[in-house]
């Protein structure tokens, strides 16, 4: 007797957990990429501890190639059938607030506070934050120690102005085999960054706090003038190359110096002498770099919204976000004990974490891909000699209008 | 004597499956594509009615521009299409030993699929590490690495080559074709009397073939007018629009931007071209089918 009581105990508790199993809410929540990284794998820990302590929802993640993925999320939302939380360029955060398709992330003091001020106006509009920050990269100037020593140049006084970054890409050119400098001109996302990168380090904005374009700047016209003068200096036919063609370039040694971000050395073969320094100050400002953050986004229409938020933000708490930034090799978006040790390991990192409080974010605009493409016309029409500085500028901050 | 005509409904029953499917996939997205195109329908989900200020905005800007283009990148690369076409069906014709193979090998452009063409091409013209820089380098044509893809120029015939590589085997084949239908006494006549190659060619094949090629340039160019993935892999438009056609525009526009009303007047606009083109073979057919040059 005693032994059907135990099996038909048993076979309760097992149906018992498969109804609710089956009652499970499934949470569907979209990645970029693919799922071999190492974070990733932290992740899913995670994610599974989150399980754990909210039975009612399953977790199902998508990984989407990048090429597609902001485009589905996007899509997705604007279909009325949203996923309940997506991974997102921070600068798509406008667009979707406006449209009432993703809510505010609502940050309490102590949360923010836990985030670096250029970081958190990534993803920061009217007052509220849109998306919680999950992946981050700052830029500076890599440059090929064994090319400014074959060119004359003193490797251990990189360029820090514009004036001696030219006259060093000149150096390069003229004697080495090399182009001085890598510039990326195609039409894609990361021609508009090389370019903030330049903006930035002279005082420059495309749009300011207010939501103002103040692209049209004397600043600005300084930093597109750069862009022309360095072209005599850069690979031949800038237009055809984004930054993932000038890597290879730069990792075969045909370019000195190249505006990227830290994953470059995992990129390049050990035997290239190279160092990082931040990219040189324009004559009207001071060194700097874009900040790019990739965000978290909760939807609006999920009808899961606060369990989505709170998946998020375990996520991006400041212990599981750094062990995430650790595992992926990302710059960390917080600082602390562990970014200290980053940098004592691997004295690369400090251009890229010292230049935070000085950076920019992207433009935050309601079309932002309408606002890469002027951007992106303004410096494939000086690379191409077809106008000056002074008149791609002023065209493009009248186009800008549009799109802010 | 009943005047009363039993009425057969079980023709008509047989077509209701293939009308209900094509109402469903071109029929629908057709009409909601033309009704989208009198909205504001972007991202917001409120969409509002705005009649035809859809059509002023595109008209009112740049889209001119992109329309002539787009048609001059249509006829540059349906004429090189239909020129190669013929110099290879006629020399694909031509009884020499290799043939079969050479009508073989003359397919893979067409056969392996276009993404990976491209992605080929769009190497060979990198100035760096292509094969067409560096040939070009050491037969002494090129000074240095030359991109084809960096200058507006270089681009758009680029983008045309790489278009007439992929669409060429197909004209070829079908031209073949046709010179094969035609009656073998009539060159053997000619050749009795003495007349060249070129003469047979100019005087027989050609006006028998030029149903065909008629027919083809139009097929062709309802093709080539729609072309995408070409375009967007090697340039996605550029350099500064200058490989931005009618299709590349509405993709941007309806997709990339998220305005659906405004990329739907373009789509709109692609339809009428496309019918008019389409209404204009139609025409030909019958006018041909009347002639007896088509039973």
């Amino acid at each position: 007797m005693k032994k059907y009581t135990v099996t038909l105990g048993a076979a309760l508790m097992a149906t018992t957990a498969g109804v609710s199993a089956a009652n499970a809410e499934d949470m569907h929540m979209i990645m970029c990429g693919d799922d071999t990284t190492p974070g990733i794998a932290v992740q899913a820990d995670l994610i599974s501890e989150w399980e754990a302590a909210n039975p009612n929802y399953d977790v199902v993640v998508e990984f989407v190639p990048w090429g597609q993925c902001q485009e589905k999320s996007m899509t997705l939302a604007a279909a009325g059938n949203p996923a309940a939380l997506a991974y997102l360029g921070s600068r798509t955060l406008k667009q979707l607030a406006q449209n009432d398709l993703i809510v505010p992330v609502n940050l309490t003091e102590e949360e923010a506070a836990t985030y670096a001020a250029p970081i958190l106006g990534t993803v920061t509009w009217n007052d509220q934050q849109w998306g919680l920050p999950r992946a981050f990269s700052s830029k500076a100037l890599w440059y090929n120690r064994g090319l400014f020593e074959e060119a004359g140049l003193d490797p251990e006084t990189p360029p820090t102005t514009w004036e001696e970054l030219l006259t060093a890409a000149k150096a390069i050119t003229e004697n080495t085999e090399a182009a001085g400098y890598g510039l990326a001109a195609a039409s894609f996302d990361n021609t508009m960054h090389q370019f903030m990168t330049v903006i930035y380090s002279n005082g420059g904005e495309v749009i300011n706090s207010d939501g103002e374009i103040v692209f049209n700047s004397e600043n600005n016209v300084q930093a597109l003038q750069f862009v022309a003068d360095i072209v005599e200096y850069a690979e031949p036919g800038p237009v055809a190359y984004d930054r993932g063609k000038l890597e290879t370039l730069f990792a075969e040694q045909q370019i000195g110096m190249l505006i990227d971000g830290h994953w470059l050395t995992g990129r390049v073969a050990e035997d290239v002498n190279m160092d990082v320094v931040p990219f040189p100050a324009g004559p009207m400002g001071a060194s700097s770099s874009l900040l790019i953050t990739d965000s978290l986004a909760i939807f609006n229409g999920s009808g899961m919204e606060d369990a989505a938020l709170s998946l998020a933000k375990m996520l991006t708490n400041p212990a599981n976000q750094m062990s995430f930034d650790i595992a992926e090799g990302y710059t960390p978006i917080r600082t602390g004990p562990e970014v200290d040790a980053l940098i004592a390991g691997d004295a690369t990192w400090s251009p890229f974490i010292d230049v935070i409080p000085a950076g920019g974010p992207e433009p935050f605009v309601t079309d932002y891909v309408a606002m890469q493409d002027i951007l992106n016309e303004a410096i494939q029409g000086v690379v191409l000699g077809e106008v000056d500085a002074a008149e791609a500028v002023e065209y493009a901050a009248e186009e800008l209008e549009s799109v802010k | 004597m009943s005047a009363h005509k039993k009425i057969d409904w079980f023709p008509y029953m047989l077509l209701v499956p293939a009308s209900l499917i094509t109402l469903i996939i071109v029929a629908w997205p057709l009409a909601e594509t033309i009704r989208l195109s009198f909205t504001d329908a972007s991202m917001s989900p409120e969409t509002q009615y705005v009649g035809f200020e859809n059509y002023q905005k595109m008209f009112s800007r740049r889209f001119p521009e992109v329309i002539a283009r787009t048609f001059y990148w249509m006829m540059l690369s349906v004429t090189f299409k239909i020129v190669v076409g013929i110099i290879g069906a006629v020399l694909l014709n031509a009884a020499v030993p290799g043939r079969t193979l050479a009508r073989l090998l003359i397919m893979p452009p067409w056969i392996v699929p276009i993404a990976v063409g491209v992605f080929i091409w769009g190497w060979m013209y990198n100035g760096q590490f292509g094969m067409i820089s560096g040939l070009g380098q050491r037969l002494g044509l090129l000074a240095g690495p030359f991109e084809f893809l960096a200058y507006r120029n270089s681009a758009f015939m680029s983008t045309i080559i790489t278009d007439v590589w992929i669409g060429t085997p197909l004209v070829t084949i079908y031209l073949l074709a046709a010179m094969q239908g035609v009656p073998r006494d009539l060159y053997e006549a000619a050749w009795t009397d003495g007349a060249s190659r070129m003469y047979r060619f100019r005087r027989i094949t050609l006006p028998l073939i030029m149903p065909s090629i008629a027919t083809m340039s139009l097929l062709s160019a309802i093709w080539t007018f729609n072309s995408f993935d070409i375009i967007w892999i090697l340039t996605e438009g550029g350099p500064r629009n200058a490989t931005t056609t009618m299709i590349i525009d509405t993709y941007k526009t309806a997709i990339s931007r998220f305005r659906y009303g405004e990329g739907s007047a373009r789509a709109v606009m692609i339809v009428i071209f496309l019918a008019l083109f389409s209404g204009f073979y139609f025409l030909m057919i019958q006018k041909l089918s009347k002639r007896g040059d088509i039973k």
